[in-house]
């Protein structure tokens, strides 16, 4: 399968883009400790005052500035790690923990399963965004800067909740997925020759299951980003907001945060030029879409790995002319087998 | 009997797990979880069950506390056309979809296949963003102004939310459509009707859709709480007058309570309906 991923170009173009703007936001942190270009007042080579914040996209601020002055890029780049890293976290949990209660609840009866299916039904019509919203909304919006609790607390209770939210689709899917799995001959094999469960699982299920589990986690990656953009939306920000006399703020300036933050600030502004708001949303459906394009990539690889049996026609062919043969029956004859290649790209 | 005795039983489960989950907003009391307080949040809307209709909201215009049943009726309204006229849309532009890439050649089918896989890709806040750039972009140009970009108060605004749901929704399930119609094709059945003389549309709607119609819906079904997703930012962002923005303006339990059954119900009964509707043939029974 890594043969497949090295040597398709649409894989590497998106890994590259996402590796590299992840060293640019390690190292900005690291060289820089983390600090963005503020430009106040735009004076030209003869002094004179050319312009004042929000500074246009030009050859000096390639994606130009806030409000403030802040240079776009560099913020984009700054807040790229804490994005990835939060989606990352909130992904992971679902999925590890998805999967120490998928497990266990997939080797029970039929049952069970569609008892704890009709539990968790109702958690499947109603958008995890409005619910997150009204469990987060008062703790995490903060009228007085000066009773802001520590970044520590307010992130460990955002993504416990962000991991809670999402844990029940998860987990129905995996136990589906692990069902499925344990109905295929070979698990029933392994169980007919006496493997336990743990053995089952260990040796038999989660190799099988890997390749999943890498979809979902990518799956999970994107939806998590999508719950942060709508939650910035409605004003709350990762970290926390402070509502301040000019309006709200983000108290951690990664992107779907900086998107809200200058949402807020556009509707007052003219829509068409407003590059405050445009910049971070098209860098958010940008991220999303390579994303997306890892997952479409991700899923083909695997699919080529499971078509991968299909050399087992070889090997019947191979089977086959070795019981015709009189030589000896029992080694395997070499049988070149055109095998047909259909396309992979669907 | 049995039948309707274990869809009453899911019925009355539902109910109390749609409970527990209105009551989750107590469960965060500072930075903390506390159990003891989701209990209680747990008993008050269980109280609060007793007088639906004693709910109350805050009417920002009127600057009181109006009831809210009443004042649900025309958001709900709002949220269902919006929603089932890009579900109908999206549906049919699916199948309309699917029937022309089944009987398509090789070659068009590839480059359907990596439009559509693309444009699926495309996340709905860009499709949100697009179509309101666009109507901007029509209007400075031509001067057109029949395109509404963001609701108001008293004004409604259906064309562009329908639009952008109908675009996510849609590309979401022709993805699901043309995987199975690949499905599909693997099985000899479809080989056996062509054999026998059946034009490519005979196979398509009377054999393969058939086949894969209750699928279809319970892909739609898993799939619900996406498209619910897509329309609740649809409404926040074009100011929609709605169910799921009156619930973002309003989060208070007792409304996401009711909000949670007005949602459920509708669902559970189009589960009964689908269930009774559709011949056990096409469900892969006998």
């Amino acid at each position: 399968m890594r043969r497949v991923l090295m040597r398709d170009p649409i894989f590497i173009f998106c890994f590259v883009i996402v590796a590299g703007l992840l060293l640019m936001s390690v190292g900005n942190t690291v060289f820089r400790d983390g600090n963005v270009d503020q430009t106040l007042m735009l004076y030209s080579d003869e002094g004179r005052l050319i312009g004042i914040p929000p500074l246009e996209p030009s050859k000096y601020q390639w994606l130009g500035t806030d409000n403030a002055g802040y240079d776009l890029f560099q913020m984009l780049v700054e807040g790229f790690k804490w994005t990835v890293s939060i989606c990352a976290i909130v992904a992971l949990g679902r999925v590890v923990i998805g999967l120490f209660i998928g497990i266990p609840l997939a080797f029970r009866g039929a049952r069970l399963n569609g008892f704890f299916k009709t539990i968790l039904d109702g958690f499947l019509i109603l958008p995890i965004s409005l619910l997150a919203l009204m469990m987060l909304a008062a703790t995490l919006i903060f009228g007085d800067p000066t009773q802001i609790t520590p970044l520590f607390e307010r992130v460990k209770l955002e993504l416990i909740v962000l991991i809670m939210l999402g844990l029940p689709a998860v987990t129905l899917y995996l136990i589906t997925e692990i069902r499925q799995l344990l109905q295929q001959e070979f698990m029933i094999v392994a169980q007919t020759l006496g493997g336990g469960v743990w053995h089952r699982v260990r040796l038999h299920l989660l190799p099988h299951l890997i390749p999943t589990l890498v979809i979902v986690f990518m799956q999970q990656f994107v939806q998590t980003l999508m719950l942060l953009i709508h939650l910035s939306l409605f004003g709350i920000f990762f970290g926390g907001t402070v509502i301040l006399y000019e309006g709200v703020m983000p108290t951690v300036y990664e992107w779907s945060s900086m998107f809200g933050y200058y949402f807020k600030q556009f509707t007052a502004m003219t829509w068409m030029t407003n590059h405050l708001f445009l910049i971070p949303a098209i860098a958010l459906a940008a991220l999303i879409f390579i994303f997306n394009l890892l997952t479409s990539r991700l899923e083909r690889a695997f699919r080529l790995r499971r078509q991968e049996p299909v050399v087992t026609e070889m090997n019947v062919a191979q089977s086959e002319a070795a019981a015709a043969s009189l030589d000896n029956p029992f080694s395997l004859v070499d049988v070149k087998v055109s095998l047909k290649n259909g396309s992979d790209d669907l | 009997m049995t039948y309707i005795a274990r869809k009453f039983a899911h019925l009355v489960i539902a109910f109390f797990v749609l409970i527990a989950i209105s009551a989750l907003p107590t469960i965060v009391v500072q930075t903390d979880f506390s159990l003891t307080s989701y209990w209680n949040g747990i008993q008050q809307q269980l109280n609060q069950l007793q007088k639906l209709d004693e709910i109350t909201y805050y009417n920002f215009t009127a600057q009181t506390d109006l009831l809210l049943l009443p004042a649900l009726g025309p958001l709900v309204k709002e949220s269902v056309i919006i929603f089932t006229t890009a579900l109908a849309v999206s549906t049919t532009l699916g199948l309309l979809y699917a029937y022309y890439y089944y009987q398509s050649g090789r070659r068009v089918r590839t480059v359907l296949h990596q439009t559509s896989q693309t444009l699926e890709m495309v996340p709905d806040l860009f499709w949100l963003i697009f179509s309101q750039f666009l109507a901007i972009s029509i209007h400075r140009a031509t001067g057109f102004d029949r395109i509404e970009v963001a609701g108001g108060f008293a004004e409604y605004i259906r064309f562009l939310p329908i639009v952008t749901l109908t675009l996510t929704t849609m590309f979401f399930f022709i993805k699901w459509l043309t995987i199975h119609i690949h499905e599909q094709e693997a099985i000899p059945y479809l080989e056996l009707a062509q054999a026998k003389g059946i034009r490519p549309g005979g196979l398509f709607w009377k054999h393969l859709l058939p086949n894969i119609i209750y699928r279809f819906y319970l892909f739609f079904r898993s799939n619900i709480i996406t498209i619910l997703s897509t329309l609740l930012i649809v409404e926040y962002l074009f100011n929609v007058q709605g169910l799921f923005r009156f619930a973002v303006y309003n989060p208070q339990m007792e409304i996401l309570l009711v909000i949670l059954f007005v949602i459920y119900i509708p669902i559970f009964l189009l589960d009964l309906f689908i269930e009774w509707i559709i011949p056990n043939a096409w469900k892969g029974g006998i």
